[in-house]
């Protein structure tokens, strides 16, 4: 009879136990801004649209973002319409960013982390990026920029009065996150 | 005239339609790493369009063609107006009057064709318009009128001309008309290249 109870209370406590082990990363908040440059003039899109999730475990943890293309919003209807159509965003709606971080990584002040986009139908890799990052209480704020340009994702640079955009196509990451 | 032209350049667009698309392909994660699944997103903005795409494909094409031919037109109509300075005097027929008359039939064969892509460029469902194109639009309802109505005074103020009359009546107002036009298409054109 002892030995049954006890059974039973390993075998209800396993379940608990493992999902302890596995700690999850919610993003509270995040602006991604991409930045064009033009002869002309600069323009900047931005996305607060984005969601994320990182998981833990063993020491190692694996973070998603994600954000839907026509979330950019540059402040032109037809400037963002033309980014759609250019990146191919309504057959590849999203842009996704996976990455693998030591789990201890949110304690530094600097990381650099390798990075897969998929964008525009292209997945691409970006090594040792990086961030910055800063823990306040229980929120932990990441911010760096992604050197992206159009040809990593195999877009035709956009043109006006005859003059193509500039190739480079920063994306500045702006993100907090929270443990659950 | 404007019509062939346009129906030459719309046949040599491409047929997008006939594009093959696949759905949008995700990276198998790692295994335990999260998914595009897990985010939460509603499954329109997961899953890709090739319809949509194909439209935005066109509009993006008949758009630059608009942007291309918009660019050109500028050539005949500076030239109109350069010209338009020199059609008066007092003679019947004029070599200067006619030039300008031929110089303003082509702008105008030219306008048009560049409002044709713009007009029938596909529309996207749900778009408001923000931002600079919001004034490239308006503008639209000052340099389109006018440019039906300078070419219908200028008719009138060459026929005028031509029987030997000092232009009178709505005739007179050919310039006036013609320079706000010409005014409101070049502000139309600053209004999307240039950053205010």
């Amino acid at each position: 009879m002892h030995k049954k109870s006890l059974m039973t209370c390993v075998l209800l406590a396993l379940p608990g136990l493992a999902s302890a082990a596995d700690t999850q990363w919610i993003l509270d908040q995040a602006t991604l801004t991409y930045h064009v440059s033009h002869p002309l003039h600069q323009t900047e899109g931005v996305s607060k649209a984005a969601k994320g999730k990182g998981v833990c475990h063993a020491g190692q943890c694996d973070f998603l973002i994600a954000a839907p293309v026509k979330s950019f919003d540059s402040g032109d209807s037809n400037r963002d319409l033309h980014m759609l159509q250019a990146t191919r965003g309504a057959q590849f709606p999203l842009i996704t960013l996976r990455t693998r971080l030591p789990e201890d990584a949110s304690a530094a002040g600097t990381i650099h982390a390798d990075l897969e986009i998929q964008f525009a139908g292209q997945t691409v890799q970006y090594k040792q990026v990086t961030f910055q990052v800063m823990t306040q209480g229980t929120e932990t704020r990441i911010s760096g920029t992604i050197p992206a340009t159009l040809a990593d994702f195999k877009i035709d640079p956009p043109s006006l009065l005859a003059m193509p955009v500039k190739n480079e196509l920063p994306v500045r990451v702006d993100m907090t996150w929270h443990p659950q | 005239m404007q019509q062939v032209l346009a129906r030459a350049i719309a046949g040599a667009l491409p047929a997008y339609e006939d594009l093959a698309f696949s759905p949008q392909a995700q990276p198998a994660p790692q295994p335990g790493a999260p998914s595009v699944g897990d985010l939460g997103f509603p499954v329109d903005q997961t899953q890709g369009n090739p319809q949509d795409q194909a439209r935005l494909n066109k509009r993006s094409h008949m758009l630059k063609i608009h942007q291309r031919l918009g660019l050109i037109t500028t050539v005949p109509l500076i030239a109109t107006l350069f010209t338009g300075g020199l059609a008066g005097g007092k003679s019947t027929s004029s070599t200067t009057r006619d030039l300008h008359a031929t110089l303003g039939s082509v702008t105008a064969g030219m306008y048009f064709t560049t409002a044709y892509f713009s007009i029938f460029a596909p529309r996207i469902p749900g778009t408001v318009s923000r931002g600079p194109i919001r004034l490239h639009k308006t503008l639209a309802w000052i340099h389109g009128p006018g440019m039906i109505l300078t070419p219908i005074l200028g008719a009138i103020a060459f026929d005028q001309k031509s029987r030997g009359e000092k232009v009178h009546g709505i005739a007179s107002a050919h310039g006036a008309v013609a320079v706000v036009t010409a005014a409101a298409y070049g502000l139309a054109i600053v209004s999307v290249s240039f950053k205010f």
